[in-house]
């Protein structure tokens, strides 16, 4: 892969939001009135990365974690307490008139499009703020009726759509003006798997087709299993880990595990007796047993060759361990060392 | 901001309100009972003193007509609009967008003031005249002059009412402040009861607040009260603070926004 330029750089980005810390009961309230006591929470907590153009990067983390707080520093709404952010040339907030017109935003649980009137109307008024020519809106309306298949809601008002079929037309949004760069909180919360998929396959068509930079925040790991190369996981406001999926799959993946099943009981003890080097047997039932194994010491092919060699065996199933089991433990704090940046 | 950007925002606002035609009808009869029990109040008042606060009765309904009719049309909510989309999270959306804040709010208003211009402030102008008896301009001029007044109300109200909104900015609940406002303006705007009857160190703080000028100076030209050169520098006033009120809009959101903090999702 050739390196494109950074198109996202952040450098210790901090955030800090003061709420007042509510006393109880009555006489608490009192006192609150005329004493409140303010405490400050570090939403994000010095955060550095980079993003490089034509990169699908997934930004996760459990609920709380800071992903939306600094989707809106990186979009211009929120000033950061701390740091500094560049993207596509332009310090999103101070710069706010000029760097929106270069970016695409879509937050899944907030529709930009006007509520009470057609889809249609809103788009027209995209079409006049990003001043997007006749001719380019006209084809991207056709282009995003062919992957989308928004054209039939266009003349809807946004209330009577689905979930679906909003998001939908929200994304096409957020994409009329082609930016270059596209943020996308969220979205394919609350849809079906067909929807989820249009999307997703959208996503890849238009990062294939326009080399658009994709930054996208969900907590649905197959988004990121189909779109992303690469993965940022942040808890409590810091990161935990930046690098590729499969780099953090290799790195929490330590122990494999296979299944064998057994042609028949005779088979068991044959099993429970033999010792393949560096692996445990334990059993589930009377005729299955799951044997572990070191990733790094043992390869799996050798592991089967040596149980077929000396048992009669029915099948065997390779455990994948799914990347869901992987985020799972680093959102409980496994330690992740070599794969940090 | 450019000039087909802001017209697609008042287009679009234009649109919105389509969604709620219905209302509209309702609004005509509401503005047809507030002006009747004006009407009833000032007949009692004249019956008692016919030349009272220098008008005649019959310009008095004039006035109270006509400040209703034009009410209608340079009355907007973007106040309440705007600490709705402030409060729940939704102004966001607004400033994703390379536009003014500011601008898309008040284009957005003016798109409302023309499409109740047409379906609110014409029936509503056609029923009073024919019920009450209601007063021509003083003269072709003096309507002129009234439209340009009108212009500048329209625009006043955007301008206050966005620099009321953007309180919300900080401050948890609003509701009392867009309460406040908007009898402050009903009576210091001269609607309720004209400057020319208040009493006086309170009339001449009036002279000093723009407010006078979104009701009671057009009125006062529509009925052909003023001079021609005072008519002038009424006017110039008008748009002074017009512009004036923008300024400090546009220094005011800029001011706060930093401070934004947007909740949920």
């Amino acid at each position: 892969m050739k390196l494109m330029p950074a198109i996202v750089r952040v450098e210790n980005l901090v955030k800090e939001f003061r709420t007042i810390e509510r006393r109880e009961g009555l006489l608490g309230a009192l006192q609150d009135l005329f004493h409140p006591r303010y405490r400050t929470i570090r939403a994000v907590d010095g955060i550095s990365f980079e993003v490089r153009a034509g990169e699908m990067v997934g930004y996760i983390g459990p609920n709380g974690a800071g992903k939306s707080t600094t989707i809106k520093m990186l979009t211009g709404i929120l000033v950061p307490t701390a740091g500094t952010v560049t993207a596509n040339g332009y310090v999103p907030w101070r710069d706010r008139a000029a760097y929106t017109a270069t970016i695409g935003v879509v937050f899944g649980q907030r529709t930009q499009l006007w509520w009470d009137i057609a889809v249609i109307e809103s788009f027209r008024l995209l079409k006049k703020i990003y001043n997007v020519s006749d001719a380019d809106f006209r084809a991207r309306l056709r282009y995003f009726d062919e992957l989308l298949e928004v054209g039939r809601y266009l003349h809807t008002p946004v209330r009577k759509l689905s979930l679906g079929e909003r998001m939908r037309c929200d994304v096409a949004a957020a994409l009329l003006h082609n930016p270059p760069l596209v943020f996308l909180d969220e979205p394919t919360i609350g849809l079906d798997i067909v929807a989820k998929e249009n999307i997703r396959s959208f996503l890849r068509e238009v990062n294939q087709r326009y080399g658009t930079t994709i930054l996208l925040t969900t907590h649905d790991l197959s988004d990121i299993e189909q779109l992303c190369n690469r993965l940022i996981i942040i808890d409590r406001g810091r990161l935990l880990f930046d690098g590729e999926l499969t780099a953090l799959r290799d790195q929490l993946w330590r122990e494999q595990a296979i299944r064998v099943f057994l042609k028949d009981r005779d088979q068991a003890d044959v099993l429970e007796r033999l010792q393949v080097p560096g692996a445990t047997c334990e059993r589930l039932d009377a005729l299955t047993y799951r044997l572990r194994f070191p990733r790094a010491e043992r390869r799996v092919a050798e592991v089967i060759r040596a149980v077929v060699n000396a048992v009669e065996v029915r099948d065997i199933v390779i455990e994948e361990q799914s990347i869901e089991d992987v985020v799972r433990r680093v959102y409980l704090g496994e330690v992740l060392q070599e794969a940090r940046r | 901001m450019s000039l087909p950007v802001l017209l697609e925002f008042a287009r679009i606002g234009f649109v919105n309100m389509l969604a709620f035609r219905l209302r509209y009808y309702t609004g005509v009869v509401t503005y047809f009972i507030n002006v009747t029990v004006y009407y009833f109040i000032w007949r009692a008042i004249y019956r008692m003193d016919p030349t009272y606060a220098g008008l005649t009765f019959q310009e008095m309904v004039t006035y109270v007509a006509v400040g209703w009719v034009i009410r209608s049309m340079y009355f907007n909510n973007i106040d309440t609009q705007m600490a709705a989309d402030i409060l729940e999270g939704r102004i966001s959306l607004v400033l994703l967008k390379p536009v003014s804040v500011q601008w898309s709010y008040i284009a957005r208003a003016l798109g409302e003031s023309a499409f109740r211009l047409g379906m609110l402030t014409t029936p509503t102008a056609l029923v009073l005249a024919l019920v009450f008896p209601v007063q021509p301009p003083a003269s072709v001029a003096h309507f002129g002059a009234f439209v340009v007044a009108l212009l500048a109300s329209v625009l006043m109200v955007g301008a206050l009412n966005f620099i009321v909104g953007t309180c919300a900015l900080v401050l948890t609940s609003i509701l009392g402040l867009l309460r406040a406002k908007f009898w402050a303006q009903e009576l210091l705007s001269g609607l309720l009861v004209p400057i020319s009857l208040f009493p006086s160190p309170f009339r001449e703080i009036c002279a000093w607040l723009p407010f006078q000028h979104i009701a009671f100076t057009p009125l006062m030209i529509y009925l052909g009260r003023l001079s021609w050169p005072e008519i002038l520098r009424v006017l110039l006033l008008d748009w002074v603070w017009v512009v004036v009120l923008l300024l400090f809009g546009a220094w005011y959101w800029r001011r706060l926004s930093v401070r934004l903090t947007v909740h949920g999702g």
